[in-house]
């Protein structure tokens, strides 16, 4: 190629932006970066993507419904399973997937318009989008095959879904942050996720755990997010005694004061290259 | 123009803190090719990457009324799986490149790295002289006041070397380096002021082949 024709491209030079402007378009960039990166090369990609975690619920739903009896609180058990799994799921998919969000956009901070904030905030973002369509999906399907979908209380319900999304999101943020002082912990927090699955009444309603365990089981704001949840949906869905909507806000707060605090204050920590 | 006041950086290891500066106060007169030198781990790239931006001192501030690149040649932020085409829109969109401006710089960096179809294949299937031609590229499709220049003026063979330099010159028509580089003839040939960054400290030299005799005695 002839050197001239590289003079031909008059190279254009950018307009000064503001910090928001730029933190936008940072957060732009990393979403369809994610989004890339998950949906692979692959042409099946994007099928992989969606039909793993639709696997993962129908399997849950369909072998609970033939293990245990078919209704629950007056609808269908899949139903039931459904409405509750599927935030479960994405909470925790959110959670953990901040936790090695450091990790794998470690090579990124190079640019310096990109910090460890805008990563997390873009992975949530990429994390939803899946999950809401996933879930979209899933319903389309059980109201085709003769369920009863609709929603209780639908705008109830969006604001709890999104509470939950915060909390997942300030949980996951102070799990980063631990699990980048001490990187050997993020096997035993991997793990502590399974027994959660129990506790939190993934499968069952909250009412059939031990009443004695109950003031201890109540201290996980998972369960009261998970019974909120389902008592916006299902109509006649009772939750279980202490389940308030105040103790979620009051953890979450909380909990994003800590987990924004922490990462303040370990932000240059967090970028530098000189720390694994 | 750079500007450092009472900048103090350290890092923290397993065993405690170390120290890079304390209390560096110093000003680089604006429109100068600055040069970094000094023996390994004297801090050269904690400073480059100070005066960019990519990492942030513990105290003190460091002013300048400039726009500054990233690392030259900076191929860790590529996404193995993701096309070179996305890679390169991926930095344009963070820069706020978009629509024209970022189609011109894709046809730019296509051309200068000379990667043809290749463009649209994963960077994992690169050879390494691919993937830093396709990021020297994308630094020179951008127009910025500074360049940072962390010892990788030599990729691809003798003939991209050469375009390499060519462009670089014009670059350096309107734009700055920031230098780091143990290659003395390199310090001479591009560089007006040389930083000797020793034992925690620097010293600025307005004479290049002062600062280097200082380094070599």
């Amino acid at each position: 190629m002839p050197h001239g024709a590289l003079l031909c491209f008059a190279v254009t030079i950018l307009k000064p932006r503001s910090s928001l402007q730029i933190q936008k378009s940072v957060i732009f960039a990393l979403v369809l970066r994610e989004a890339r990166s998950r949906l692979g090369s692959r042409r099946l990609g994007a099928v992989w993507l969606l039909l793993e975690p639709i696997c993962h619920l129908l399997v849950f739903t369909v072998l609970f419904a033939m293990l245990r009896a078919r209704t629950v609180s007056g609808v269908e058990y899949p139903v039931f399973i459904l409405v509750g799994m599927a935030p479960f799921l994405l909470y925790r998919n959110t959670a953990l997937r901040l936790m090695d969000s450091l990790r794998e956009n470690r090579s990124l901070f190079g640019y310096k318009q990109i910090k460890p904030l805008d990563t997390y905030i873009a992975r949530v973002i990429v994390e939803t989008c899946i999950a809401a369509t996933v879930y979209a999906i899933l319903v389309f399907g059980f109201a085709w095959y003769g369920f009863d979908m609709s929603v209780h209380s639908p705008l109830q319900w969006v604001a709890t879904l999104l509470l939950g999304l915060l909390f997942a999101f300030g949980l996951g943020m102070l799990l980063a942050l631990i699990t980048h002082a001490l990187p050997s912990l993020k096997i035993v927090i991997r793990m502590a996720f399974f027994p959660l699955y129990f506790i939190s009444g993934v499968l069952i309603p909250a009412t059939y755990l031990p009443q004695s365990m109950m003031p201890v089981l109540l201290l996980n704001p998972f369960l009261h997010i998970l019974e909120l949840i389902r008592a916006e949906v299902l109509p006649h869905y009772t939750p279980v005694d202490g389940v308030s909507e105040t103790y979620v806000i009051t953890f979450t707060m909380v909990l994003l004061f800590l987990s924004l605090g922490a990462y303040r204050a370990r932000r240059m920590h967090l970028i530098s290259t000189k720390n694994g | 123009m750079f500007e450092l006041r009472n900048v103090t950086k350290s890092y923290l290891t397993p065993n405690g803190r170390r120290y890079v500066f304390r209390n560096l106060s110093l000003a680089i007169p604006p429109g100068k090719n600055i040069g970094l030198i000094g023996r390994n781990g004297a801090g050269k790239s904690t400073l480059m990457r100070l005066l960019g931006g990519a990492d942030v001192p513990d105290s003190g501030t460091i002013v300048t009324d400039r726009s500054i690149s990233w690392p030259v040649g900076l191929t860790g932020g590529f996404q193995g799986s993701m096309s070179g085409r996305d890679n390169i829109k991926f930095v344009c969109r963070v820069y706020g490149a978009t629509g024209d401006a970022m189609r011109e710089k894709i046809r730019y960096v296509q051309e200068f790295a000379e990667i043809g179809d290749w463009i649209d294949e994963p960077i994992k299937t690169y050879s390494s002289g691919m993937r830093s031609r396709v990021a020297f590229g994308l630094s020179m499709a951008f127009d910025f006041d500074y360049y940072l220049i962390d010892e990788v003026m030599s990729v691809g063979d003798a003939q991209f070397k050469r375009k390499c330099a060519k462009v670089f010159k014009e670059k350096l028509q309107h734009s700055n380096v920031v230098l780091v580089s143990h290659s003395m003839p390199e310090i001479k040939k591009l560089c007006d002021v040389v930083l000797l960054v020793r034992d925690g400290g620097i010293q600025v030299y307005d004479d290049v082949d002062e600062g280097i005799h200082a380094y070599k005695s």
